[in-house]
């Protein structure tokens, strides 16, 4: 266990600097109050790792010494320290012999080597609360109301040092830093690293970095805007503002100097919006109409058109379906089948989001009435459930806080118990073949530490004496539907924007936290207001975001946005889902799919049973469900992937089938001008540039084997060319 | 596939595992640079490699390496300790096997970390490093940093035209490349060594399309793919890492070399019954002709040994049979061969399991204290380095963890420890977290 304690890169006299100089003025102050553990002591066993999970923190402790993990149960610990073993590890007589001191100043052998250096300012303050009677708090001492960075804002440079100071703000009005006594963390430490010391380090990539303390079980957010070096050359005609999400983006952009993109062509935009929307490559006949449409505003009313079609539903009930997790393993197949059904026609329907998660929630009674209450049975406990309900629909993960305070946030225990209170009461039970939901009792969840009974009660508010009349989760669904609320509706905003941006304004867009900021709040509060405003229409945010400039730019860099991929100054390029690519190349090649026990022509987007074997769509990534997180489907590269592309005899079967694309142009008497144009129509939805089309038809020309043979070839280039893979 | 166990927290582990994709940005190659060299310059041996497997869910090795026959029985189980071929070290009675090979092997016996989470604890045991704040388990893959595979592959590179880097029968999710980039990423074989048809999916172009249409396919390619180097592909790392993936995906078709070596059907049918003719066997064995045709290293990973529930009936009856043969007949086999001398072996979890036996007769995660079994390629054999406290709740002495693990591979491997990467961000990061050696194994 030692090597986990071996290394320490800090600059450690930079640290004891900086603690030393907090820690006098504390001293000095209390000449007024006393040194108690609430407010002094326990702080410290956060900041010197005592209370970390691999050491005092762990659930059974460390040689029978044991620490609330991150300082969740601070009472806990006073007792620990004080009362537990006798009181042998405190000596107030003798304060600095006392067990507690000695252990940690490496007097005595501590498995955790030495924490607190004798005389240093920490260890000074033990010393004093022991020898002043080991106070647990001073009620004199007003209670922290407020944490601050300071600063909390800053402009940066490249490789800057900068020192990060830790206001603590108390109830009567009171301000004290304390530096020394917190602890910190980096978010993206590529963007912006910290040490223990508070001291940010800068990188050398431009965009929004973070940096967090935590002091109390309150946590602070420092935001860095690190722009790049030089300003960019701004284009003479910049790309026009079309809508305040480019007004927005620019504003940041502007801070980063980063200039955007220039607006992609109309057949870029047209493959780009078609994938996005409905999860299918134009047809050739689409493009051609599309690109030879002369009116100005056929951008927009090509999305009205998309947002028409009957593939919308499928493509975006298979993400929902995902996040929702439709499981056959876990549900049954028909069970399985009914819940899909119910969330296809949701998106069939253009149910309003605020609808589908407040049936979702409120389902109750026979499930063949009610499939939204398949729901419940995915998750096994109610504790699941409420996780499950604050990552899809708030963006927050509160998994964590089951066991110990989240280490990152706020959630504290008694708030993960506070969400699991709502579900507590709901029951599925046998109905005819199936199950029925039902809410009964009033059960009283305790804390799994304390014992003491927790209320439900939603996040980020204050819990009540009571429990709520009547069917608990009606309350819950009010407050997370409300307009008001912080999360519901920034973060369906945002995975929208990650659908067609490519990367969510928070990444990951299921970790929405106070340290894990927006790198563009503005952008994010206007997105929110969009869905909120049109009644939580998915459509009218898509209508929105693909209105704007911002997600019509072209993919290709300029001279100063070619390392950025994160401020949205240009298109980023998006690997088609396995089930869009697989209907991709059966489109192209003119031969569906079929799969095992399914009727023919069912669109692999269509196949809503996740557990459904099939190779392809597993090697690009679809996700088994097993989780409700977006981050289960993989949209990563390998060899496999490109073996397959190359290689595959299902592949090749579809190239050289009867029925075929390569077959059917071949045999149609059109001529080889026309043949390639179809072809690239069909898989990169544009006509060949001149170049392009000399390569292809010198090819078809050329080589021994028969017209039929040497088209297949032309197919296959394209469909193992990045132009036909990604969304870009 | 029967044996479909989901792990405590629901999650089924298999169901995880996808063919690799990297998170690594491939223009920066890393400008390594060597800071300490603590390595002993008559160590690096180019030539060694390393086969690691990894046992996901958490080896029981209170039950197998580290038994505790004087403890009460709600600790001590139901598993007899025997003898081995060295005096004065004993393993579990299960597996009999392994004790015949123990001269050829080395335990550390206390061995330990801090994280008792699936997850973050195979990010610890398969990088070196504990994972940080923004650590994404779900992710595929989730490496913060390196997997040793990737590591070992960035600092070597291939030997010949076969890939440095392989996993087996499919991709652990830590066991990627992180910022080392595409060159770094693991081949996925994505396919069971064990079943009867076994080959690798797509290693050689269909039948309708012979050498000279390839040929004249890759021409065309090369012309119709205008995004391939391009500035677009550059600027977006998805991109960057489909092209370089394409480039190696040509060069592993037309590798003879990898051909033959994943055409496990070549060997003897008594060899492949002694390794055993299940997914860990067969993927052990596959391992020794990778590494004989010049892989630098191999990760197997094999689940599931998360036994919260029926530890010992589950042990007894499935899961150490199969490592008893496997482990026992790769120890054997590479030194029959004359390669033990030139590859590590280790064997290990994510972590241990619980002392305390729980109600379901199962043990739970334990990572304070465990045990890891390594030999060859420099490792002296028939050593048992450490001791576990007196019910293995912790390393009694000479306590070892993940980052010393790292350091001593890299060591035998001819790669300092302490050499540094730089990442894409520029930051500087040492190779094995500030390990030590753990030199009584030399």
């Amino acid at each position: 266990m030692a090597a986990m304690f071996a290394h320490r890169s800090v600059s450690l006299a930079i640290a004891h600097l900086l603690v030393g100089l907090c820690q006098t003025a504390n001293v000095a102050q209390g000449g007024e109050s006393a040194v108690d553990f609430t407010h002094d002591v326990a702080p410290l066993l956060s900041r010197h790792g005592c209370n970390a999970s691999a050491c005092h923190g762990k659930a059974e402790g460390q040689n029978g010494f044991r620490l609330s993990v991150f300082g969740s149960d601070p009472a806990a610990d006073y007792e620990a320290l004080t009362v537990a073993s006798r009181g042998r590890r405190i000596t107030p007589a003798a304060a600095e012999h006392s067990l507690m001191l000695e252990k940690a100043d490496g007097t005595l052998p501590h498995e955790g080597g030495i924490r607190l250096e004798p005389g240093s300012p920490s260890w000074e303050t033990v010393r004093h609360w022991i020898a002043g009677g080991a106070l647990e708090t001073d009620p004199d001492r007003p209670a922290l109301t407020e944490l601050e960075l300071v600063p909390a804002h800053h402009i940066a440079t490249f490789r800057e040092k900068l020192p990060l100071r830790v206001m603590a703000h108390f109830a009567d009005g009171s301000e004290r830093d304390v530096s020394g006594e917190a602890v910190f963390h980096a978010n993206d430490a590529g963007l912006a690293d910290v040490d223990e010391a508070g001291v940010a380090t800068i990188g050398t990539t431009p965009g929004v970095a973070a940096v967090l303390a935590r002091y109390q079980g309150r946590v602070a957010v420092f935001q860095a805007v690190i722009p790049r070096a030089e300003n960019p050359n701004l284009p003479l005609e910049p790309a026009p503002v079309l809508n305040d999400i480019d007004r927005l983006v620019d504003d940041t952009l502007a801070q980063l100097r980063l200039a955007p993109s220039d607006l992609a062509d109309d057949a870029t935009f047209l493959r780009r919006v078609t994938l996005d929307i409905i999860g299918r490559l134009p047809l050739p006949e689409e493009a051609r109409r599309f690109l030879n449409d002369q009116s100005t505003n056929k951008r927009s009313q090509l999305v009205d058109s998309l947002l028409g079609r009957p593939e919308y539903a499928d493509y975006w009930a298979l993400y929902w379906s995902d996040l929702l997790r439709v499981d056959r393993e876990r549900l049954g197949l028909a069970n399985a089948h009914e819940y899909y059904q119910w969330i296809h026609s949701a998106m069939a329907e253009n149910r309003s989001l605020r609808d589908l998660a407040r049936d979702l929630l409120l389902a109750e009674g026979p499930l063949n009435e009610q499939p939204a209450g398949h729901f419940y049975r995915v998750s096994t406990k109610p504790g699941e459930t409420a996780a499950a309900v604050a990552q899809v629909f708030l963006g927050i993960r509160i998994a964590c806080a089951e066991c110990h305070q989240h280490p990152y946030d706020q959630w504290t225990q008694q708030d993960y118990h506070g969400m699991r209170a709502y579900f507590e009461p709901v029951h599925a039970k046998p109905y005819g073949d199936s199950f029925a939901l039902v809410t009964s009792g009033n059960p009283q969840v305790k804390h799994p530490r304390t014992g003491a009974p927790i209320q439900p009660y939603p996040l980020g508010t204050t819990m009540p004496d009571t429990s709520p009349e009547g069917d608990r989760r009606a309350a819950l669904a009010d407050w997370m539907t409300a307009r008001e609320n912080p999360w519901f509706a920034r973060n369906l905003a945002n995975r929208l924007w990650a659908r067609f941006l490519g990367r969510g304004l928070v990444e990951p867009v299921d970790d929405m936290r106070a340290t894990n900021p927006p790198g563009n709040p503005a952008l994010m509060d206007r997105l929110a207001r969009e869905l909120v405003d049109h009644d939580y229409d998915a459509k009218a945010v898509i209508r929105f975001i693909t209105g704007s400039r911002t997600y019509q730019l072209s993919s290709t860099p300029n001279a100063s946005n070619a390392g950025d991929e994160k401020n949205f100054s240009r298109a980023l390029f998006k690997r088609l889902p396995a089930e869009v690519l697989l209907d991709a190349v059966c489109d192209a090649t003119g031969v569906p799919e079929k799969f095992t026990g399914l009727p023919a022509g069912l669109r692999a987007v269509q196949l809503w049973d996740s557990q459904a074997q099939h190779y392809f769509l597993k090697l690009f990534g679809r996700p088994a469900r097993i989780t409700p997180c977006e981050c289960e489907r993989a949209s990563g590269a390998s060899i496999g992937q490109a073996l397959h592309l190359m290689n595959s005899p299902a592949l090749q079967a579809k190239l050289s089938h009867e029925a075929g694309t390569a077959a059917r142009l071949a045999g149609s008497g059109i001529d080889d001008d026309r043949v390639v144009e179809t072809l690239y129509l069909s898989t990169f939805s544009r006509f060949p540039s001149a170049e392009e089309l000399s390569e292809a038809l010198q090819y078809l020309g050329t080589g021994t084997q028969p017209r039929r043979q040497r088209i297949e070839d032309l197919l296959w280039s394209l469909l193992n060319s990045q132009e036909f893979v990604f969304n870009h | 596939m029967k044996n479909q166990r989901r792990f405590c927290d629901g999650v089924n582990r298999r169901d995880f595992l996808r063919i690799g994709a990297a998170g690594g940005l491939g223009m920066h190659l890393p400008l390594a640079r060597l800071l300490a060299a603590e390595s002993d310059p008559r160590a690096a041996r180019q030539d060694v490699s390393f086969i690691y497997v990894f046992l996901t869910g958490g080896l029981s090795t209170i039950d197998t390496f580290d038994l505790k026959p004087d403890a009460p029985s709600n600790i001590r189980g139901t598993f007899q300790p025997r003898r081995t071929n060295v005096p004065g070290i004993h393993v579990s009675g299960q597996i009999p096997n392994i004790a015949g090979v123990m001269d050829k092997f080395s335990l550390v016996r206390s061995f330990g970390h801090r994280n008792a989470g699936h997850g973050q604890a195979d990010h610890y045991m398969l990088t070196g490093y504990h994972p940080n704040a923004a650590f994404n388990t779900g992710l595929k893959p989730n490496n913060q940093q390196p997997s040793l595979g990737s590591v070992i592959a960035n600092e070597q590179g291939s030997r010949g035209n076969i890939p440095p880097y392989v996993c087996l029968p499919t991709m652990h999710n830590s066991a990627s490349a992180a910022y080392l980039g595409p060159k770094a990423v693991p081949f996925v074989i994505e396919a069971d060594p064990a079943a009867p048809g076994f080959e690798v999916p797509d290693l050689q172009p269909p039948l309708a399309v012979d050498a000279s249409r390839l040929e004249d396919r890759r021409g065309l390619l090369s012309k119709v793919d205008r995004f391939q180097r391009s500035a677009e592909q550059q600027g977006n790392e998805n991109a960057r890492q489909l092209g370089a993936f394409s480039e190696r995906a040509v060069d592993l078709m037309t590798s003879q070399q990898a051909k033959q070596a994943f055409d496990i059907h070549q060997e003897k049918p008594s060899l492949r019954d002694a390794y055993g003719r299940n997914t860990l066997g067969q993927s052990c064995l596959m391992a020794r002709r990778l590494v004989e045709a010049g892989v630098r290293c191999v990760t197997i990973e094999h689940s599931n040994w998360d036994t919260h529930t029926a530890n010992f009936s589950t042990l007894k009856d499935d899961l150490l049979p199969k490592l008893d043969l496997a482990m026992s007949s790769l120890f054997r086999d590479l030194a029959d061969r004359g390669l033990l001398e030139k590859t590590i072996v280790l064997f290990t979890g994510e972590f241990g399991r619980t002392p305390q036996i729980n109600k379901d007769a199962g043990r739970d995660h334990w990572s304070r204290c465990f045990s890891i079994a390594l030999g060859g390629g420099g490792i002296q054999g028939g050593r048992a380095v450490g001791k576990s406290d007196k019910w293995a709740m912790d390393p009694a002495e000479d306590a070892y963890g993940p980052e010393d693990m790292a350091a001593t591979i890299y060591h035998l491997l001819g790669i300092p420890p302490h050499k540094e990467m730089i990442t894409p961000e520029g930051r500087p990061v040492m190779l094995s977290n500030g390990g030590r050696l753990i030199r009584e194994l030399l």
